[in-house]
């Protein structure tokens, strides 16, 4: 691929100074530390990625008017914040239960397609049986099913299962995903020796005992990622939600949507309502960032 | 660590494993060894009848009738409604611009998660701040990152054109050229994405064995030979796994060119209108023309398949030692039967030892 | 349709069924007598679904249940109307069921579901005849006379202006002499842009914010734009309609007399800030926005006036879906809600301006001020507006076609106006190609 030559480029340099740099200092492995050229990149890195959140931080805390006079805002986050912070709380969108609401959808969602997707990356990367390969190329291609689309024949099936304006119906489609059950197979024929397997089946353990001892804890790493992954994209998730779903009983986006009306828009409301929104994830990344970080060390000692 | 620490197998043993029941066992063993497979694969499949299979088929058949969306079902129409769909200009342009977005999104994006993923995978004091440093965009919900990015990239009052103005140069058309236009909304993909991928290569590099690279060091190889001479083919079933996905992701983008402006068709010429905003338009716009945006879907469907096969047999040559790992092993290999070794394989040594 | 829905999921259906059976909704399902009316004592829930701010807060649906004990009365509210509209869309796409029990509609989108009736009760009721502007009650009402929906709000347009920069750029100020500037009763559009002339070469500010918005103004004064009387559709060779886009773009590009804005967008947002512009078509909702985006900014007014006579823009409406379980209480509910007296509280919540004839003598309208606008008296100046479009005696007909040409007449507009991607008579060709691509 034509890529390779650009990743000299960017990688290049950086690269080959902290090749160097480890020369020097004699010894090799992995382990020495990078110098301060690595973290130069990596902040800069940073600051682009939470730049544009700063700046709903700088308009949240701002008004209506200064936003419009000020294309730059102001460098420091002015006084506004909190106070527009309790406007959209204590506005008519109900932002407590939308939080409830995208905190079961997104659990559920995490949880099933975590445990599903293990489940089945297993079966297709340590088991042997007729059709695997086959069944596994229809996952993948079911990915590619244009989900705009089904909207229609969905919504249908579900008013008449009596899933319109429940949480369930959006919890149920959210239960598999193809990117995962992908995930899960790649993650596991990697980590996953056969050997293993073999000793707890020679060892007499049914499959289910099988998965359960030896798969699930070989899967963690990956599938602690996957979780964070599928929480978080059920979170943002707009369309289908705002489809089935109503005003009414709104998730997160779609309460940050609701902020907005028609003829005028108070941008520093939508976004404090933008950041109303995302803070949660905030936590759940300080708090499950460690482990994160953790187990995809953990997946890497294994080697 | 706790990969080759499970509880081990020889605590499970079961006690009650005794001769006299070892008939009824292995009849049971035989048929968990034959069904459990299908069994934990089971669940994707019935969701996906329900969510996946039933819309595709659905609109397969929609796709073939003259179908209003308000006004139901019309005449079947065998497949006008496709020829009719190839014989819009504006489709041809959604599908131009749908690959322009992708190209300016996932290759700038494969490549900067590559080299920041392999930054990362030094020894870096505070790690965890750094890499979730790295994924915090992909927190922001799509609704938001619309909503920021349509405020940076407003032409006259633009965060992004006040500060070009300042440094004294002229401000972008954002809104009026359509490259540029392709440039800021796939910014806002890599935004939200290139983290996200950087993680899942970073996971991938951490499980290179540490032998690869001693064995290199001890070769003479320099950071950047051992860059692309383990690293990169590696890393080979991920890249496959990046490239399928983002492809797939990528030609369905919706949301970002969506949000880009206020009517969300893609501005007055259609310059930033993909193939999922021009169905969605078609379908539910003024048109209504659900038979015809049921085509765009399946084509859009078809478009897919095809480049996403593309994108995998050309990742496929990417490097060339080392065996191809995972679903992509199995891929490339079609049935799965070939080079296979006796010890690579769960269910069968064992079944068959019971077998005989 | 609904039965077509049946038919494709038939065996789901038979277990939805048992599940619809075993959740089902509101409190009135518990109701085993199938014979119940608005009379009786069950209580039962209706909701309503509305868009943006039709003015219904909950004090005023609390009358309504303090005068039907047995009425709940709950608010669905989407916040903008494309929202609204692509979930009642793909509702009824969907059979329709999961619907609320009233729901609002614009006036854009009559079009297409006046060629559905059947998925809406028919309102006609003696005893609202007369309640509405003759053309209100005509839009919303089928070839067969049934009835889709009570009108709520109109959008009669009006000029608001900048009187300190009119002052600035040595024009009067007084929303009299404006109105006398702009051409008084028989205001045309070229004495509008005539004016515009004369105050940007006196100006740094454009004279009006959009070209589209001009035209939008004028091709509402065609009675057949792009469709004949029955609904086939002509494309562009109406000769008012490349009148109108010719007119529009000369003032705007050639007089410099646009600000260049696309409604809505973050400019046109920013623009109320910077004095970008003098001027603006200005419907009663319009109010609204303007002293939203242009807080802090003194000096904006509004003259009784508008060329070409009258001019309306928006206005909804409140349908109720025939396959709900409440159509008659939701249908009392509906005209309860589209009284005089409710439309006037509702004009005083939000500023809807009311369908409603009567209202237009209610002190508590033609008294209405605006202070934002220099204190003026905005319901009588609406009420004369309303009443001028009445006076057009036609409605421009929208039928199924009509907006899937307007939008290529539109985005030509865009193209010269706001992008500048291309000259006026390009993109007339482009927007000549995009209609024949539409194959009607």
């Amino acid at each position: 691929m034509s890529s390779i030559p650009v990743i000299a480029q960017s990688a290049g340099p950086g690269a080959a100074r902290w090749a160097a740099r480890r020369r020097r200092r004699g010894t090799g492995g992995a382990n020495r530390r990078p110098g301060w050229v690595t973290y130069a990149i990596l902040a800069a890195v940073l600051l682009v990625a939470a730049y544009p959140l700063y700046y709903t931080l700088q308009l949240a805390s701002s008004d209506a008017v200064s936003i419009a006079r000020n294309p730059i805002p102001a460098i420091l986050p002015e006084g506004n914040l909190f106070s527009n912070i309790a406007e959209v709380l204590g506005g008519r969108v109900p932002f407590g239960k939308a939080f409830v609401n995208s905190l079961i959808i997104s659990t559920s969602a995490a949880v099933a397609v975590v445990a599903f997707s293990t489940l089945a990356g297993f079966s297709f990367a340590k088991l042997r049986y007729r059709g695997r390969a086959p069944l596994l190329v229809f996952v993948i291609a079911t990915m590619a099913v244009p989900t705009q689309l089904g909207i229609v024949p969905m919504f249908i099936l579900f008013t008449e299962l009596g899933w319109a304006n429940n949480l369930i119906g959006v919890i149920v489609p959210a239960m598999v995903s193809a990117f995962g059950v992908f995930w899960m197979t790649q993650y596991l024929d990697q980590a996953l020796p056969y050997e293993l397997i073999e000793a707890a089946r020679v060892d007499g353990a049914s499959m289910i005992r099988t998965f359960w001892h030896v798969a699930m804890p070989a899967a963690r790493p990956a599938a602690a990622m996957l979780g964070l992954f599928t929480f978080v994209q059920h979170w943002v998730a707009f369309f289908w939600p705002f489809i089935i779903l109503t005003s009414n009983n709104p998730t997160l986006p779609m309460a940050v949507q609701l902020l907005q009306a028609n003829y005028f828009t108070d941008y520093s409301l939508v976004m404090a309502g933008v950041l109303v929104t995302t803070f949660p994830l905030l936590i759940l990344f300080v708090v499950a960032g460690r482990q994160l970080v953790s187990g995809i060390m953990a997946g890497a000692v294994k080697g | 660590m706790s990969v080759i620490t499970p509880r081990p197998p020889t605590a499970q043993r079961p006690r009650e494993a005794t001769a006299r029941r070892v008939g009824f066992r292995q009849r049971l063993g035989r048929w968990d060894v034959k069904v459990s497979p299908y069994l934990y694969i089971s669940p994707f499949f019935i969701l996906f009848a329900v969510v996946g299979a039933f819309p595709l088929l659905y609109t397969a058949y929609v796709s073939v009738h003259e179908w209003n969306l308000l006004g139901g079902q019309g005449d079947f129409v065998g497949l006008t409604n496709y020829g009719d769909v190839f014989a819009q200009p504006t489709f041809i342009k959604a599908i131009g611009n749908t690959f322009s977005i992708f190209a300016l999104s996932s290759v700038p994006q494969v490549i900067t998660a590559i080299a920041l993923a392999a930054v990362l995978n030094a020894n870096l004091r505070a790690k965890t701040f750094w890499r979730m440093g790295v994924l915090l965009p992909f927190i922001v919900a799509p609704v938001a990152v619309g909503l920021i990015f349509g405020r940076l990239f407003a032409d006259d009052s633009g965060l992004v054109n006040a500060l070009l103005t300042q440094v004294g140069m002229d401000p972008l058309g954002w809104h009026s050229d359509r490259l540029t236009s392709h440039v800021a909304i796939a910014t806002m993909v890599n935004f939200r994405w290139t983290g996200y991928n950087t993680l899942i290569f970073l996971a991938a590099m951490q499980a290179v064995p540490q032998e690869l690279y001693e064995a290199a060091i001890i070769d003479g190889a320099g950071r950047l030979r051992q860059f692309f001479s383990v690293t990169v083919p590696q890393l080979r079933p991920t890249i496959i796994f990046i490239i399928i996905t983002a492809t797939i992701g990528g030609l369905q983008i919706f949301d970002e060119p969506r949000m880009f402006d206020d009517q969300g068709l893609g501005g007055p010429s259609r310059n930033w209108m993909t193939v999922a905003m021009y169905m969605y338009d078609v379908g539910w716009g003024n048109q209504k023309n659900f038979g015809r945006a049921a085509a765009i879907a399946w084509l859009l469907f078809l478009i897919i398949i095809v480049v996403a096969l593309v994108n995998f047999l050309i990742s496929r040559r990417i490097a060339t030692s080392d065996s191809p790992r995972g679903a992509a092993r199995l891929l490339a290999r079609g049935s799965g039967e070939a080079g296979h070794t006796p010890a690579a394989d769960a269910g069968r040594p064992t079944s068959a030892s019971k077998e005989t | 349709m609904r039965r077509r829905t049946r038919a494709l999921v038939a065996t789901a259906g038979l277990f939805g069924l048992a599940l619809t059976a075993a959740c089902g909704g509101s409190p009135g399902d518990a109701d085993p007598d199938p014979t119940t009316d608005a009379g009786s004592d069950e209580q039962i829930t209706l909701t309503v679904a509305t868009f943006n701010d039709f003015g219904y807060t909950e004090e005023l649906l609390a009358q309504y249940t303090a005068e039907h004990p047995n009425v709940v009365v709950e608010h669905v509210l989407a916040a903008r109307a494309e929202d609204a509209r692509a979930n009642l869309t793909t509702n009824l796409a969907s059979g329709g069921e999961g619907l609320s029990d009233i729901e609002a509609i614009e006036v854009d989108w009559l079009a297409e579901l006046l060629q559905y009736p059947d998925y809406f009760a028919d309102l006609s009721d003696p005893a609202v005849e007369g309640r509405w502007l003759e053309s209100k009650v005509a839009a919303a009402t089928t070839e067969d006379g049934r009835l889709l929906g009570y009108g709520t709000d109109v959008g009669p347009q009006a000029i608001c202006y900048r009187a300190d920069l009119f002052a600035a750029a040595g024009l009067p100020t007084e929303r009299a002499e404006v109105a006398e500037l702009l051409g008084g009763a028989d205001a045309t559009w070229d004495d509008y842009f005539e004016v515009g002339r004369q105050f940007v070469a006196a100006s740094d500010s454009a004279w009006y914010d959009s070209a589209v918005s001009m035209y939008q103004g004028m091709i509402n004064q065609v009675e057949f734009a792009y469709e004949e009387g029955d609904g086939t559709p002509i494309g562009l060779t109406n000769p008012a309609v490349r009148e109108a886009y010719d007119a529009v773009l000369s003032a705007s590009t050639d007089d410099g007399l646009s600000a260049g804005f696309e409604q809505w967008q973050e400019d046109w947002v920013a623009g109320f800030q910077n004095d970008a512009f003098a001027t603006m078509l200005c419907p009663a909702w319009m109010q609204a926005g303007i002293e939203g985006n242009a807080a802090g900014i003194e000096g904006w007014d509004i003259a009784d006036v508008f060329p070409g006579g009258g001019g309306n823009w928006g206005g909804s409406y409140l349908t109720v879906p025939a396959g709900g379980e409440h159509v008659e209480e939701a249908q009392a509910l509906a005209e309860w809600l589209t009284s005089p007296e409710t439309q006037v509280q509702a004009f005083a919540n939000a500023g809807t301006f009311p369908s409603q004839v009567d209202a237009y003598e209610n002190p508590d309208l033609t008294g209405a001020v605006n202070p934002f606008f220099n204190d003026a008296p905005v319901g009588e100046i609406f009420a004369n507006r309303s009443l001028a479009v009445d006076e057009l005696g036609f409605l421009p007909y929208k039928g199924p076609n009509y907006f899937a040409i307007h939008q290529s007449v539109q985005d030509a507009i865009l193209r010269v106006d706001v992008t500048g991607e291309q000259n006026a008579e390009d993109s007339w060709s482009a927007a000549e190609q995009a209609v024949a691509d539409l194959g009607l």
